[in-house]
């Protein structure tokens, strides 16, 4: 326990430093740009993932990407009716697993008319800021048979200027995005403005291990691994060097749900999945 | 036939974007859109903007926005300009 109680302190004075040094808004993984360019410079990036962008989630994370959206949505626990909204989820992984869960729960629901209309009312809104990600995302709802879905609706937007009415959302995820926006406050103050009170906050996002040997092979992992397979697969070094930069500049778990806080939500809590590889954050609005 | 499907499809992109234009609102301003059919976009009259809606899916980012000249629709031979946020 003293040794963790150490780390932390380390830790603390590490990110005191490291804040007055940089800031998330003009960091593009490890280079200092522009604020008004970082934008533009991640658009960049996404485009020219997109095609391959699944196949490089699958490989980058053993397939485990799926495992862990997995529990991000049996943490929602979505119901029949829910307004929802998926912040840069372009290509549909996490709408898809919430529209199936709330297939799931009507089917093991007692049947009757009142829950067919329930299951039409639900509207799941996809929101992201790369047409091409989209586009990505249709495609893979009209293979799955989702193409004529009213539940799924796509809208490009912007994290941080949403074009949601206030207090019209249950639910708001964000998964493997909140990293690339440019100002991580403005996003979770648009994520506040549009949950209704009870509704929930959850983000899945790459984070910081700190258990000592699991760190050093996982940073291995990323430097060289990571950018090398982006170069053979999707041709494109680059943006993954990008990646696994833009995921150390992110605030530490204890930081990010500290700024959760400050956007208003309550009951603020992180899981660490794989040693702090990834981290659900969720929070309330009460 | 194919006349007749071209227009069922069309009518239902427009269901869904009229659909669209109650729950969504202006990124900038957040009050209320309006859809326009011939122009094929959502327009938010408290600014005088226009966001097109490309290949069924709203773009509303407050970059794609586009300032109407007029009261009027927007002209087709018009080039785009960006929104000043």
């Amino acid at each position: 326990m003293s040794m963790r109680s150490i780390y932390r302190g380390l830790r603390r004075n590490h990110s005191r430093l490291c804040s007055h040094l940089h800031s998330h808004a003009t960091s593009f993984g490890f280079k200092e740009v522009r604020e008004e360019d970082k934008s533009q410079m991640v658009g960049n990036v996404f485009t020219s993932v997109a095609s391959s962008y699944d196949v490089m989630n699958d490989l980058m994370s053993g397939g485990l990407h799926r495992l862990w959206k997995e529990r991000l949505v049996s943490r929602l626990n979505p119901f029949p009716g829910m307004k929802h909204l998926d912040v840069a989820g372009g290509t549909g992984d996490v709408a898809f697993r919430i529209l199936d869960s709330i297939h799931g729960v009507a089917r093991r629901a007692v049947g009757d008319i009142h829950d067919d209309n329930l299951l039409e009312e639900t509207q799941i809104f996809v929101c992201d800021i790369n047409p091409n990600m989209l586009r990505v995302g249709r495609k893979r709802a009209q293979e799955r048979g989702l193409g004529d879905s009213k539940s799924l609706i796509w809208v490009e937007g912007d994290a941080e200027k949403l074009t949601f009415s206030d207090a019209s959302m249950d639910g708001y995820t964000i998964a493997f995005g909140i990293r690339n926006v440019t100002h991580i406050e403005k996003a979770l103050a648009e994520a506040y403005r549009v949950l209704k009170p009870g509704g929930r906050f959850l983000c899945l996002e790459l984070s910081h291990v700190e258990l000592p040997i699991f760190k050093d092979l996982y940073d291995y992992y990323s430097f060289s691994v990571i950018p090398k397979v982006g170069e053979l697969v999707a041709g494109d070094r680059e943006s993954y060097q990008y990646l696994v930069e833009s995921i150390r500049r992110f605030p530490k778990q204890e930081k990010f749900a500290t700024m959760i806080a400050e956007a208003g939500f309550q009951k603020v809590e992180y899981e660490n999945l794989v040693g702090g590889v990834i981290a659900i954050h969720s929070g309330l609005k009460f | 036939m194919v006349r007749r499907s071209g227009v069922l499809l069309k009518s239902a992109a427009t269901g869904i974007s009229s659909r669209l234009a109650e729950i969504l609102v202006c990124p900038l301003t957040k009050q209320p859109l309006r859809m326009c059919e011939k122009t094929n976009s959502l327009i938010s009259d408290s600014i005088g903007v226009s966001y097109p809606i490309v290949e069924w899916i709203p773009r509303l980012v407050p970059s794609d926005g586009i300032i109407l000249q007029s009261d009027q629709d927007l002209n087709s031979s018009d080039s785009p300009q960006t929104n000043s946020s």
